[in-house]
């Protein structure tokens, strides 16, 4: 039985090498492409950087996540040891910040770390149970162990899949493939 | 087209660039300047001139010996641990040991001034402070128990010997590391395996025994400017402390020195931010260790530890010691924690600008205050601009020493299995 075919995703080229598909993806960027995204087995800063990816809010997050323990444990502790609970201890004043610094400290790290972990899922649209390039099988064999990726997307106003085709295939890839939803 | 290579080539001539020999002539008439300015002071200053002269003096020799042995312990750890950022630095590092000799040099300086610095070397300053009502009877009690308690370590006889011993264990590592380093380059690629194991072993030990001394140094040098305290953690927080100071430096001189050949090759932006991340970890252990040492003090509250962060925070010193916090953690922790401020060389190298203007800062924070007429008592007199001036001609006399040293050996180490690496795209390895 034929599967029906709702239209074409993009276009994936797949390189051997992390400096073939970074100058795959400059020369991409060059020739006016935007849609596209790169696919690598481990952080490749440069392909971010050939495909225009320059900023993202993963460190906002975590700096307002960290911020947020911080004065979540700083004021948890003001309010007990001032307000809920003012116990004499040692005839110390009530208010005694050096005593509040290492749980504030540590409720810092904390929140900055959840803050990133959940922020980086969030930001990625993570978990997605599925994604079109999972129809090509040596994506699924290869990305995430020693091949690298270049996808140039049909919503790019540019796409055209001859043209796509051809302009990837310059690129000097091991091999290109249509990529269908 | 597919698969050619994009590594870069090493340039021919590895020897430093002559920028470096006016780096040098810069920091003499420097040098020169602030001596003068020094000297000038302590006459403007009198008695009291003087004798802030000579704690600057101390200030100024333990700066510069923590970048001298700093640099030391940071090529040890270097070796032990490997990394290709050691690659870089290793040279600088290298350079930074072998001023050994102008350190030991201070250090034969600082003997002239025992006796107008330490309590121990001098009794006769306690009864200064008491005819001058500078110390109450409590504190002379307490004094003059800790004078004769701790009088097998501190006296001058063992001052030097304990120094004397210091010194030539420092100089034993300096020079084998130095000079295996050169055999190791002219050794074949082969044998490179043999000599990481060399290294590794010879610095592995190294970076114990040096803890150890640099503790006794730290105690006697800083420590004893006041007879009645003590701190378990003293040695490590010098020890972090210089490590602070030394990667800053470094960072500021590969950065410098990337701006033309051969270090515009091999510094690539991989490296330079993983060093921002390293020196944001000393940052952060620097503190950690500084805070933690208050905290257990302040928790005790103890007569006997108390009174040294009292000294330091009372009578205006808290705006000294807020200062010095803002300096030292949070300004230099905000800044390194943004990803694009490590990669900008310029801003990098104003943080770790800073970073060495902070260590300096601690210093007279930590020395000023044992002397009683400063202690709770922060007032301005002309000696205090002592504490400006002589630190600033002493580390520019060092930095003078230092890029001549730079200057004698090719500022990249050819014979190690990174230095392919570092000739690699940035996107090569994982």
């Amino acid at each position: 039985m034929a599967i029906p075919v709702e239209g074409t995703y993009g276009m994936l080229a797949e390189f051997e090498t992390p400096s073939d598909l970074v100058r795959a993806a400059q020369a991409a960027y060059k020739n006016g492409w935007r849609r596209m995204d790169c696919y690598t087995p481990y952080p490749v800063e440069e392909a971010a950087e050939a495909i225009g990816f320059h900023k993202n809010r993963v460190p906002l997050i975590t700096l307002i996540g960290g911020l947020m323990g911080l004065v979540a444990m700083f004021s948890l502790e003001t309010w007990i040891s001032v307000l809920a609970y003012p116990v004499n201890i040692a005839g110390r004043p009530l208010y005694s910040w050096p005593a509040f610094v290492v749980p504030a400290y540590e409720w810092t790290i904390l929140w900055a770390g959840l803050s990133a972990c959940f922020g980086t899922l969030a930001l990625c649209g993570l978990p997605t149970l599925y994604h079109p390039l999972f129809n090509v099988p040596n994506f699924r064999s290869g990305a995430t162990d020693d091949k690298f990726f270049l996808c140039l997307e049909a919503t790019d106003p540019k796409f055209e899949i001859v043209s796509a085709r051809e302009f990837l295939e310059e690129q000097g890839p091991v091999s290109v493939v249509e990529v269908e939803y | 087209m597919a698969h050619y290579s994009h590594a870069k080539v090493l340039p021919a001539d590895l020897s430093a660039p002559p920028m470096v020999k006016a780096w040098q002539a810069r920091a003499l008439v420097v040098a020169i300047l602030f001596a003068v300015t020094a000297v000038v002071l302590a006459f403007v200053g009198g008695a009291s001139g003087w004798d802030h002269l000579w704690r600057g003096y101390l200030v100024g020799l333990t700066l510069t010996w923590g970048f001298s042995c700093g640099g030391l312990l940071m090529l040890m750890l270097q070796y032990v641990t490997g990394g290709k950022w050691g690659l870089l630095l290793r040279r600088p590092f290298e350079a930074m040991s072998r001023t050994l000799w102008l350190i030991i040099l201070y250090w034969l300086g600082l003997g002239l001034m025992l006796s107008r610095l330490y309590m121990w070397a001098n009794p006769g300053l306690v009864k200064e402070g008491v005819d001058k009502g500078l110390i109450n009877t409590t504190q002379f009690n307490a004094i003059e128990h800790c004078l004769q308690w701790k009088h097998p370590m501190l006296n001058v006889g063992t001052y030097w010997v304990v120094g004397a011993i210091c010194f030539a264990i420092w100089f034993f590592y300096t020079s084998r590391l130095n000079a295996m380093s050169l055999q190791r380059d002219k050794d074949t690629l082969a044998a490179t395996p043999y000599w990481i194991k060399k290294f590794e072993n010879l610095s592995g030990f190294g970076i114990v025994v040096y803890s150890l001394t640099m503790t006794a140094l730290s105690i006697y040098w800083v420590m004893s400017t006041d007879v009645t305290w003590y701190s378990a953690v003293y040695g490590l927080l010098f020890l972090v402390g210089q490590a602070y100071q030394v990667l800053a430096f470094a960072i500021i001189v590969a950065l410098a020195l990337s701006k033309v050949e051969p270090f515009k090759t091999i510094l690539r932006g991989v490296e330079q931010y993983d060093l921002g991340k390293f020196t944001f970890a000393f940052v952060m252990l620097n503190m950690y260790i500084a805070f933690g040492q208050f905290l257990i003090i302040w928790s005790g509250n103890l007569p006997e530890e108390i009174n040294w962060y009292m000294d330091r925070i009372n009578g205006h010193w808290g705006i000294i010691c807020t200062i010095d916090f803002f300096l030292h953690w949070l300004i230099p922790f905000s800044l390194l924690l943004s990803r694009d401020l490590k990669s900008n060389k310029t801003r990098l190298t104003r943080v770790c600008q800073i970073m060495i203007v902070a260590k300096a800062f601690d210093l007279f924070w930590l020395v000023e205050p044992s002397y009683k007429d400063a202690a709770r008592n922060l007032h301005f007199s002309w000696g205090i601009l002592e504490y400006i001036a002589v630190p600033v001609a002493m580390t520019a006399l060092w930095v003078a020493c230092f890029c001549w040293e730079l200057q004698r050996r090719p500022v990249v180490q050819v014979n190690d299995p990174h230095l392919a690496e570092i000739l690699e795209p940035e996107h090569a390895v994982a």
